[in-house]
């Protein structure tokens, strides 16, 4: 004779499998919730360095890292204000580290942060005294971003004395000179991003500083197509495809990040980023 | 002088058992095994540097040697004293005819045996994955993998040492299980912060002047009453070739020999006060 089958646990085992069907599908149709931002938040300095088991280089370390994972080609502006905070944080952390004011040079001031990079630049040249590189990037953004020719010219030469060689410190304080009479230089700038890739050791961050680069390039081709068109119309044009119209190019090229270009209130191509709502 | 070989002698025998009952423990595998996955963390951090894998290697790695030298100090002081206390088995040793003082010092000098064979391990398992990191890329600034490499895993020996003696001193009056881990564990890591907090409001706390007039007075008071483990750390030498001075480290080793001595001292009073029963 076999044992009767005990009734509560069999009733409770029903029940349970009932309810989890019920939730599971049920589950199906309600959407994840996704968190959105990239990089939401930028913890205080003593919270991070706690968090770190006291360890600042390891706190260091870890924004760093944050910010390199970071999806950037589709943060939002304020996400920006963020990233440039952490690495900033990073960077009172530890100053020297080249990762760093590498990777801040190379995304923040492109997206509006301009002062904290300056910040990271300006301490790591303090602290690598044998880099010739912060200082010279330090230069080169209150050039291009701040449109301070004479300031940037004063940083290239002191970039310069960084160098071992002399006959490279002799171009850059060539350079220097140069500087003198150029801002919003987009072929410039488009050099030094791609500079910056050349250095990069993993492939997919120098492709996506190359990506950059080929940006400005392409940001720099309208921008000679817009000054022909004003040349021969004897107005700016409206919109892009006026450009194409006009047979000045090909096409309105296609911005890898996704953002795409527009032309502003003054007929100027420009990121579209970067329009003023 | 013959007081203090006596004193050696009765503690050698505790500084051995210590020892043999460290490596008969599971402590070994143990140290291999976090080594093991300390160098995988660092290796990993160092792929993710665009410019410095091996610098970055080394960084994440000195963090993770730290941690876990921190984690061996505060864990052998309670396995080798805590849990002779707790179970009593301590009596049994303090049946010699030597004073307890000998037994507390011994049991603290195996400690750190234990501890030199931990960071020696750890540091060369570090050492080739910061030599073999590299790969084929070859880094703007080198790392210096000689005495200055050594000179850091020394320095984070002598952190570990000062939060073994504090636990030691936990342990020698401490009638609850776990305190002197989770007491040495929150000094650790408040030790090794209050560097960066002192840097932080030295240098004005990013203007905050509320800030600097709650914490600074208290701070002030602070720091003379906890070491700076943070003074022990010198891995800008290795990692950036910025030598530390001959001051800094001599007299960080200072301030941690003194901290030991006292708080050493202080155990001893503990202990030998301690009733049993």
């Amino acid at each position: 004779m076999g044992r009767r089958l005990p009734i509560l646990p069999l009733l409770v085992m029903i029940v349970g499998g009932f309810v989890f069907l019920m939730g599971q599908s049920a589950l199906k149709g309600v959407k994840r919730s996704r968190p959105k931002a990239e990089i939401e938040v930028a913890l205080p300095i003593f919270v991070q360095v706690a968090l770190a088991g006291g360890d600042r280089y390891l706190a260091a370390n870890w924004s760093v890292i944050r910010a390199l994972v970071t999806e950037t080609a589709r943060m939002a502006p304020e996400e920006y204000q963020v990233l440039g905070q952490v690495q900033k944080d990073a960077s009172w952390l530890n100053p020297a580290h080249e990762d760093n004011y590498y990777i801040a040079t190379a995304i923040l001031p492109w997206e509006g942060q301009v002062e904290p990079t300056q910040v990271i630049l300006g301490r790591a040249t303090v602290v690598r005294f044998f880099d010739y590189q912060p200082p010279f990037y330090y230069a080169f953004n209150l050039l291009y971003f701040m449109g301070d020719a004479f300031g940037a010219s004063e940083w290239l030469r002191r970039a310069a004395k960084e160098l071992p060689d002399p006959d490279e410190q002799l171009t850059m304080e060539n350079l220097a000179a140069g500087w003198l009479d150029r801002s919003q230089d987009l072929d410039m700038a488009a050099r030094i991003v791609d500079a910056m890739a050349a250095q990069a050791k993993r492939k997919d961050f120098a492709d996506y500083l190359r990506q950059r680069g080929q940006r400005l390039r392409d940001l720099a081709a309208l921008r000679r197509a817009a000054k022909t068109y004003s040349e021969q119309h004897g107005r700016p044009p409206g919109s892009l495809h006026d450009l194409v119209n006009a047979g000045l190019i090909g096409k309105v090229p296609v911005d890898p990040f996704g953002a795409g270009f527009a032309i502003d209130s003054d007929g100027l191509p420009i990121f579209m980023s970067g329009l003023k709502k | 002088m013959a007081r203090f070989g006596a004193l050696f002698s009765a503690m050698w025998p505790f500084c051995i058992s210590a020892l043999r009952s460290g490596f008969r423990s599971r402590a070994v595998v143990l140290i291999l095994l976090l080594g093991t996955l300390l160098v995988g963390v660092a290796v990993l951090a160092g792929s993710f540097s665009p410019r410095q894998p091996q610098t970055v290697t080394m960084d994440v790695g000195f963090s993770g040697i730290r941690f876990s030298l921190v984690l061996f100090a505060v864990f052998w002081v309670q396995e080798l004293v805590g849990r002779e206390v707790e179970r009593r088995t301590v009596l049994y040793a303090l049946a010699y005819p030597v004073s307890r003082g000998a037994y507390l010092l011994g049991r603290f000098l195996g400690v750190l045996g234990l501890l030199v064979v931990a960071a020696v391990a750890l540091g060369g398992l570090l050492w080739l994955s910061v030599i073999f990191s590299a790969g084929e890329y070859t880094q703007g600034f080198p790392v210096q993998t000689g005495w200055p490499y050594w000179l850091t895993i020394a320095g984070l020996w002598a952190d570990a040492a000062v939060v073994a003696a504090f636990t030691l001193w936990i342990a020698s009056l401490s009638t609850v299980q776990m305190l002197p881990v989770a007491l040495g564990a929150l000094f650790a890591v408040a030790g090794k912060s209050l560097g960066a907090v002192l840097d932080y409001l030295e240098r004005g706390a990013d203007g905050d002047q509320e800030l600097i007039g709650r914490y600074g007075s208290l701070l002030e008071t602070i720091q003379y009453l906890l070491p700076d483990l943070s003074r022990l750390d010198w891995r800008t030498w290795p990692m950036y070739g910025v030598p530390v001075s001959d001051a800094a480290v001599f007299y960080g080793l200072l301030m941690g020999a003194g901290y030991v001595l006292l708080l050493l001292a202080m155990a001893v009073i503990t202990f030998g006060r301690r009733e049993f029963f």
